[in-house]
């Protein structure tokens, strides 16, 4: 095994799940954790179907003022200092919401457009949805989705069509409040959510249950991987299927888009992470998680290493793994191990914050724990090729006339 | 401001502290010497810091690049020092598509070492 310099990422905080008023063996687990697109709330699935709405920048600032103790079930979050902007708009709440069921996923939802997504047409429905809508959308064991608002803990809406667990939800990045499920009943179903939550579309293709889905930055193309080895790319314009991905040996339980779009991660069971071309298939990176690397029999079943989740940091340099060998792992695209590692027992899911700056992950007892993301300046080269890979998918670029070394860099083959 | 006129005088000599770095199209751009030397090219043309310039006035010219894409570059050296590696939070560096392709070009054709 080679060796390598093994930097232990820094912790910044931890939020514990509460004591369960019963002694129960399952229900607890935390299956997913999310950040607010502005940055301005964290929700975690608490176990044992509630939900906790935090307001990120008071929940930082308690890290700091505490140390890495974590301030957990005050009902009020109180600051002891004044705040300066406390003016127009009521103070971020924090919010304990009970879903009724388990909660599988969790996604939030603004109709204030990420920025660096092409323009959409904002028209007027309905049911209409202010300038600063911020929703929730929880999806549930008995294949509910549960959308409240984020500012006053509120229900809002209640769709119902999934036959089975509901075990990923995303939202589109431009803003249209346009909302995807992905549930073990094997399909994908689309959601206008400022048509009053009508379903458009079902996605039909998995033979198996659907794991996970997500968008790529310029909301074009949907990703959902699931079970026997699927991993699917979506034209949602269309709702037609561009491809599969040929390359996983056992299940692959979790995807996500670089910032540019120009790349794909997945995560799977068989202990290793994909970096994806998205536009052609290609496999262009792979992180192993078991060295040496397992046969493919071994890779197919119960090995021990199965990675959980996979997250793509926002500086488009970085990878985040959640694997079962207990650890997190921070990755570089240019690299073939983990740059920083740290100890986590029985991590299920991850995220990275809005500004990229904190990596939350939640286990199987209902916590949640962050450390900070290895962050440098990237090279002025890696911030043109973000630049350019926002507007121009692969195929464009490889008729661009310009010298080979530059067009496999553009093209992240390097 | 101040700044700008003590900037022209300290361009000259061999302790200059700011180097003039000149596009194609006449812009002159003034930037700190230290700065300017995080690129293998330009520590090449104008001698590392302390050392005699071969160029007396500490100038370099770039007869290929744009003052688009040499601005851009002013400015990464900016960002770069700004926020040194260890920092949490570093905010992005907008780069404007039609450009982005052309500084890309020009950073690796002239073999810039910009890390």
């Amino acid at each position: 095994m080679a060796a390598f310099p093994l930097i232990r990422s820094r912790t910044i905080g931890e939020l514990l799940a509460p004591a369960a008023p019963f002694d129960k063996k399952c229900g607890r687990e935390n299956w997913t954790v999310a950040f607010a697109p502005d940055g301005s709330y964290f929700a975690w699935s608490q176990g044992h179907r509630t939900v906790k709405l935090v307001p990120w920048s008071q929940c930082l600032q308690n890290f700091l003022l505490h140390g890495t103790k974590n301030v957990t079930n005050s009902s009020s979050l109180r600051l002891p200092r004044q705040n300066s902007d406390g003016g127009q708009k009521n103070k971020p709440r924090e919010h304990i919401i009970d879903c009724g069921d388990i909660v599988w996923s969790l996604a939030f939802g603004s109709s204030v457009p990420e920025k660096q997504s092409r323009c959409v047409n904002i028209e007027w429905h309905r049911f209409r949805f202010g300038q600063d809508q911020l929703l929730l959308a929880t999806g549930l064991n008995n294949g509910r989705i549960k959308i409240w608002d984020v500012y006053t803990g509120k229900l809002l809406l209640n769709l119902v069509d999934h036959t089975e667990v509901v075990r990923d939800l995303t939202f589109a990045p431009d803003g249209s409040l346009i909302l995807v499920s992905a549930s073990r009943d094997k399909t994908l179903r689309v959601w206008d959510l400022k048509d009053d939550g009508n379903m458009m579309k079902v996605l039909r293709g998995h033979q198996n249950w659907v794991y996970s889905c997500a968008f790529s930055p310029d909301s074009s193309i949907l990703c959902s991987v699931g079970a026997s080895k699927a991993v699917f790319l979506w034209n949602m314009d269309k709702y037609t299927m561009i491809r599969k991905l040929e390359g996983h040996h056992h299940d692959v339980v979790a995807c996500d888009f670089s910032p540019d779009g120009a790349l794909l991660a997945t995560a799977s069971y068989d202990t290793r992470v994909y970096i994806w071309d998205p536009h052609n298939g290609d496999i262009l990176m792979e992180f192993g998680h078991l060295f040496p690397p397992p046969t493919p029999i071994f890779a197919g079943g119960a090995n021990d290493r199965w990675v959980r989740s996979v997250s793509f940091s926002h500086d488009g340099l970085h990878v985040a793994s959640l694997a079962d060998d207990k650890m997190v792992r921070f990755w570089r695209i240019d690299e073939d191990y983990p740059v920083q590692v740290a100890p986590l027992s029985n991590g299920l899911c991850c995220a990275f914050s809005t500004d990229g700056s904190v990596l939350a992950a939640g286990t199987h007892d209902g916590s949640v724990y962050f450390w900070a993301t290895p962050r440098q300046v990237p090279s002025l080269q890696h911030l043109c090729r973000m630049s350019v890979r926002r507007v121009m998918p692969t195929q464009e670029v490889q008729e661009l006339p310009i010298p080979s070394k530059l067009l496999e860099f553009l093209s992240y083959r390097i | 401001m101040d700044g700008e006129e003590k900037t022209c005088g300290g361009c000259e000599g061999p302790d200059a502290m700011y180097v003039k770095l000149i596009s194609s199209d006449g812009h002159e751009f003034i930037a700190k010497r230290e700065h300017a030397l995080t690129s293998g090219t330009i520590k090449t043309t104008l001698g590392g810091p302390g050392q005699s310039a071969v160029n007396e006035t500490n100038e370099v010219n770039f007869r290929e690049i744009p003052s688009r894409v040499l601005s851009k570059v002013c400015m990464y050296f900016m960002y770069k020092v700004r926020y040194p590696n260890s920092s949490t939070e570093v905010p992005e560096l907008p780069i404007a598509p039609e450009i982005a392709l052309e500084l890309l070009m020009d950073v690796s054709f002239l073999d810039w070492e910009i890390k």
